[in-house]
């Protein structure tokens, strides 16, 4: 919604600018979203007579002007147009004038000549130019001979007004009118509204209501429908100032009787609707609802098929409008108009947001329905605009209103006290100041008893139903910025979080502190992500849920794995030059309970990370390794020791993104706790990425079951320690954690830690064996062992391995 | 004798001085105090003095052992540290090459903003409170005094999966979950920090998922003063102890009276520039005192207890924080960006 000043004025005194009024509104809660000024770049702008021609001693096309501009000394200012003549009155833009174009003008020469300014034409200040001839268009813009000389430009072209752009809240419909306006800058300035008197002359013989029959047979969506019949209608342009104002409000002039409709829905803020009374089969109108698959030919010359739940406005053989949206076709008010039904109705507001939706069409009038209009207003409307045209010459006006209104509305009344607001509020408001407010506002107060009131709140004021409303029309005119400030008192409560959330801190925490950074992406996939991951057909990955209206084709799903994200992530980098990368993301999948979905499904907090590239940044004294299966096996055993989970198995796995040999699981007991590994060659290429990546991926709620009590002291050991090396060359296909189990098992009590420090192919190891060479440590807590004990113990160790994996110690 | 010794003894110093290293300072002590040095010799030959002055003597030839013994350990330890200063002197190195990159980890900046949001609003007390990011349109809309076809919907886009199911608009639906959870009418004090999904066009500004947190406090005689208190003191923990709090009447369906909240500029300190538009001013949450009906259809009375609500995008306060212009840098994760914070 928009609306010129000049309009505003036209019913309130004021005098603030067009700035401080938008501030002053803003903050009352109607917002102001711009103001935009006809006159912006025309600060330097004035009007001057040219006083004398020469033409230009070295060019054909320029003529030098001398300028009254309403100043002691004329101007020279050469010129290139070709439509100037002595003793015209133009716009001539002074030196340091920055005109709406952008253009900056300055003393200059023009072929020796000197120029002190420049005549404008239409487009450089800002004039409306789509009715102009090409001519018009091109040259200087001539102003009436007896304008003024030396006055600002943008006042002798009527540009001084400027526009307020609202952008109004859904509770504020009575806001999306002038006379809505102008009521709240009432209560603001403290100046009176000086509204205009409507009254329409019924000056025809016939009466409305036997010329036409107006029905509702869908009382729940229609509440109220008016009508006027006008008649001898003349179609002509709107006078001058009538065009003027609809251009403030955004809304291009047509003819009289539809400008007039026009003006009266953003004067009132009822939408009205003129039909081409000839044009109705039965001479009646009706609101009813829709039948299915019904035609409608709409205005904007398109045909729709009505649903079934719409409502229309139907003649007594088809439907001519869709109701609070857009009229039909073929009732338009053409030229030869000559008998008219003024229509002003009060419409379901949810209807009409269903249907405008619908259709996609929100339209001036869909836009008050949906936020609801004055049902008490429909022959206020008819009888202003049966006047404006009456006034215009442009018709006469049938006797009578038809008007059905099944069931009036009762004015809402509403209770309160001073204390109730206060309270709200926080604040110790005089009852009187309140009661002074309310009434501005157009409640009618009446006292109850001590510092009681009882409210009749106006008609068109459907948004206000509780002593809550009231205190928020108290506050916002009283001024926000008037209410004290303080904290909540009330006992002392003590701030948490869940232990879910501190979990998840925690492991974000360690995972920060082990060199991976954090990403975050969105909820979305697609379903061709699935087949880059190579999701097998019957996973349950696949069974992700659709959403209705996805944004764009790109992200139709809701996702079932961090996977699929932090790949496109990674690829997005890549494409970037970005190849060293290290990122982690704890978030939910969703996975339905069925498809399609009845309720809500399983969201389920998981954790994905993906490391590739360099081990360390590059540097002088860094190496320049890449990152392996190990690092990443590495990250996932220190999170689980922080998170003090242990007593997991490690074992090869399979999974479908992963590399076959490179997969591992980690497992408490049969359940699987951790899949790590690297990514597979296919899946790399699906993202177009040529360099080995490693991931992991846990579930957050099965990584808080297994988790230990927190850390608990040992006390350090007394005794000193012995340590051992055992190598052991083994055939290849012997597996290193199976060994240490071993060992770790022989080892008995006194083994206090393995560690495997080589593992070793090539020279000196036979073909097709390998070399795993453990520190052991012993020690014991009561005693000092003996060397004896020791090597008794990795004796124990030998000759198992030997036997279990065929191990020999190696020389 | 006597002079024997002295001669010994002026004849070890000066050995003692002229030694040049620890070697040369071991071979004058060998020749001095050795088993087979000067001084033992003399020690030998006390069979050839008479019997009352090898006492005298005896004492003279300790003393001078000990006073070289001591010149010798200091001598020792004067060499000792020259060597050292010798052997540290040859090592230096070149400090202004760079230090070996350690690697270093980072959060997301919106979890680095959103933690801080938490610790302020824990440290007041509040609970932190979750909720389903599929909600149903029942708590996302009509507990929140949203029916449907209510023109405020198009405020949020939904996406919606079902008629009855959709993506939370809002982190609001956690304030009907908690109210429910809870005995009707006892206090609350919470934030609900989460993702959320409007179908906005991806641009600079706007994200079909974003961040936000939504707070909630009811009791007993809670009003509008509590909640500009609340905000002021929470925005000038976010931003600055000086910046200035606006707020300004609006319209939310579940909030009466309702308001918007911004601050001075983060960027002009309120002077006009392009990121405030020239206004000065940031928007910054929305917020407002409890409807009624909300109340009511959570189970508590309003004519009992009163609340306060309000909802913040961590967007824009990470945006504001730390200087951010485009908003889609926070989903894009590249890690050049990532590794600023």
């Amino acid at each position: 919604m928009q609306v010129s000043i000049k309009w505003l004025k036209d019913y309130i005194d004021f005098d603030w600018s067009p700035e401080t009024l938008a501030d002053k509104l803003t903050m009352a809660g109607i917002p102001v979203e711009r103001v935009i000024r006809a006159d912006e770049g025309l600060e330097k702008v004035v009007t001057g007579r040219i006083e004398k021609i020469t033409p230009h001693p070295d060019s054909d096309h320029l003529q030098i002007c001398l300028m009254n501009v309403g100043q002691k000394e004329t101007l020279q200012i050469v010129t290139g147009a070709q439509n100037v003549a002595e003793g015209q009155v133009v716009p001539v833009a002074l030196v340091g004038a920055h005109l709406p174009n952008g253009q900056k003008i300055s003393k200059g020469k023009l072929r020796g000549v000197a120029s002190m300014g420049m005549l404008c034409s239409a487009g450089e200040i800002n004039l409306d130019t789509s009715a102009m001839t090409p001519e018009e268009l091109e040259g200087i813009y001539i102003l009436p001979e007896d304008t003024a000389v030396g006055i600002p430009a943008s006042e002798a072209l009527g540009l001084d007004d400027a526009v307020l752009e609202f952008e109004l809240t859904a509770n504020r419909g009575d806001c999306f009118s002038v006379f809505g306006l102008v009521r709240e800058i009432g209560v603001l300035s403290g100046h009176e509204p000086k509204w205009p008197t409507i009254a329409a002359k019924e000056d025809d013989v016939e009466s409305a209501a036997a010329l036409v029959k107006i029905g509702i047979t869908a009382p729940e969506l229609c509440y109220r429908f008016s009508a006027r019949v006008l008649k001898n209608v003349k179609i002509a342009p709107s006078p001058e100032w009538l065009k003027q104002r609809l251009q403030g409000a955004g809304i291009r002039a047509i003819n009289n009787v539809v400008d007039v409709t026009n003006f009266v829905m953003v004067e009132l803020g009822q939408p009205m609707h003129a039909y081409d009374y000839d044009t109705l089969a039965g001479h009646s109108l009706t609101a009813r609802r829709a039948l299915p698959g019904e035609a409608l030919h709409t205005l904007d010359d398109s045909s729709r098929l009505a649903k079934g739940d719409e409502l229309v406005i139907a003649d007594s053989e088809k439907a001519a409008g869709l109701a609070g949206v857009m009229g039909g076709l073929y009732s338009e008010i053409t030229d030869k108009t000559t008998t008219i039904v003024l229509e002003a109705a009060a419409f379901n507001g949810a209807s009409i947001r269903r249907t405008a939706r619908a259709c996609g069409l929100h339209t001036e009038a869909s836009g008050r329905f949906e936020r609801g209009v004055d049902r008490e207003n429909t022959l206020r409307a008819l009888d202003r605009a049966a006047q404006l045209l009456q006034d215009m010459g442009a018709c006469t006006v049938a006797k009578g209103v038809v008007d059905v209104y099944p069931a009036p509305k009762e004015p809402t009344a509403v209770t309160f006290t001073a204390a109730d607001i206060n309270s709200r509020l926080g604040t110790k408001i005089e009852s009187a100041v309140m009661t002074d407010i309310l009434s501005r506002l157009g409640f009618t107060v009446t006292p109850q008893g001590e510092d009681a009131y009882s409210v009749a709140v106006p008609s068109w004021r459907g948004d206000v139903t509780c002593m809550e409303d009231l205190s928020e029309e108290v506050a916002r005119i009283y001024g926000y910025e008037n209410i004290p400030s303080r904290l909540p008192q009330g006992e002392a409560v003590q701030g948490k979080q869940s232990p879910k959330e501190d979990f998840v801190d925690e492991v974000r925490r360690i995972l920060v502190s082990l060199g991976m950074s954090e990403e975050l992406s969105f909820g979305f996939t697609h379903p061709a992500m699935f087949d880059k991951l190579r999701v097998p057909e019957d996973s349950p990955l696949r069974q992700a849920i659709p959403i209705m209206n996805p944004l764009t084709d790109e992200y139709p799903l809701v996702r079932t794995t961090l996977l699929a994200g932090i790949m496109e992530n990674v690829a997005r980098n890549f494409a970037r030059k970005n190849t060293d990368i290290k990122l982690f993301e704890i978030a939910p999948v969703f996975f339905p309970k069925a498809l399609p979905v009845t309720e809500q499904p399983h969201e389920v907090m998981k954790l994905a990370g993906l490391l590739t590239g360099r081990r360390e940044d590059s540097g002088w004294a860094q190496t320049s390794d890449n990152l392996d299966f190990y690092d990443l096996k590495g990250i996932v055993e220190t999170l689980l020791a922080r998170l003090t989970i242990d007593g997991y198995t490690v074992e090869a796995g399979e999974h479908f993104m992963l590399h076959q040999g490179k997969t591992a699981f980690f497992k408490k007991g049969r359940e699987v706790i951790a899949i790590l590994g690297e990514v597979h060659p296919a899946v790399a290429e699906a993202f177009d990425i040529h360099q080995k990546m490693y991931v992991f991926e846990m579930d957050i709620t099965t990584l808080m079951k297994y988790r230990g009590k927190g850390f608990k002291f040992a006390p350090l050991p007394k005794y000193p320690a012995i340590n051992r090396d055992l190598a052991l060359i083994v055939p290849e296909a012997v597996k290193a954690g199976d060994m240490r189990q071993l060992l770790v098992k022989k080892g008995g009590k006194l083994l206090k830690e393995v560690t495997l420090f080589d593992v070793f192919t090539g020279k000196q190891i036979p073909q097709g064996k390998k070399s795993l060479a453990f520190n052991l440590t012993f020690q014991s807590a009561e005693r000092t062992l003996k060397d004896e004990e020791a090597d008794e113990l990795c004796q124990g160790m030998l000759s198992a391995a030997a036997t279990e994996y065929k191990a020999e110690l190696r020389a | 004798m006597n002079e024997k010794i002295a001669r010994l003894r002026e004849a070890a110093k000066s050995a003692i001085d002229e030694a040049v290293d620890l070697n040369k300072l071991n071979e004058a002590r060998v020749k001095y105090l050795g088993k087979k040095g000067a001084f033992t010799a003399v020690l030998r030959s006390m069979g050839e003095i008479a019997a009352e002055d090898r006492p005298k003597v005896g004492k003279i030839v300790n003393e001078a052992k000990t006073e070289i013994e001591k010149l010798i350990v200091e001598a020792t330890q004067k060499l000792k540290a020259a060597a050292l200063a010798d052997k540290v002197a040859g090592e230096t190195i070149d400090v202004t090459l760079p230090g070996r990159k350690q690697p270093l980890g980072h959060y997301h900046p919106l979890t680095l903003t959103l933690d801080r949001i938490k610790k302020i609003f824990l440290n007041m007390g509040y609970s932190v409170e979750e909720g389903p990011e599929i909600e149903r349109d029942y708590f996302n809309f009509e507990a929140l005094n949203l029916p449907k076809d209510h023109p405020a919907r198009d405020m949020q886009d939904s996406f919606y999966i079902t008629e009855e199911i959709l993506m939370r608009t809002q982190t609001s639906p956690v304030q009907a979950r908690t109210m429910q959870s809870h005995e009707p009418n006892s206090p609350i004090r919470m934030i609900a920090p989460g993702r959320v999904y409007r179908r906005d066009d991806y641009d600079a500004t706007h994200s079909p998922m974003f961040t936000q947190v939504e707070g909630l406090v009811i009791d007993r005689g809670i009003s509008f003063a509590d909640l500009k208190g609340t905000l002021e003191t929470a925005l000038q923990q976010i931003f600055a102890a000086n910046v200035g709090v606006r707020f300004r009447p609006s319209f939310f369906p579940f909030t009466e009276p309702s308001t918007e909240v911004d601050i001075s500029c983060v960027m002009c300190h309120g002077k006009g520039c392009r990121v405030c538009k020239g206004t000065g001013w940031l928007e910054i949450l929305g917020a407002g005192m409890v409807h009624p009906h909300v109340l009511e259809m959570s189970g508590y009375d309003p004519k009992v207890v009163s609340g306060f609500a309000f909802g913040l995008g961590v967007e824009r306060i990470a945006m504001l924080s730390y200087g951010i212009d485009d908003l889609r840098l926070f989903y894009d994760n590249d890690v050049r960006f990532l590794r600023q914070f």
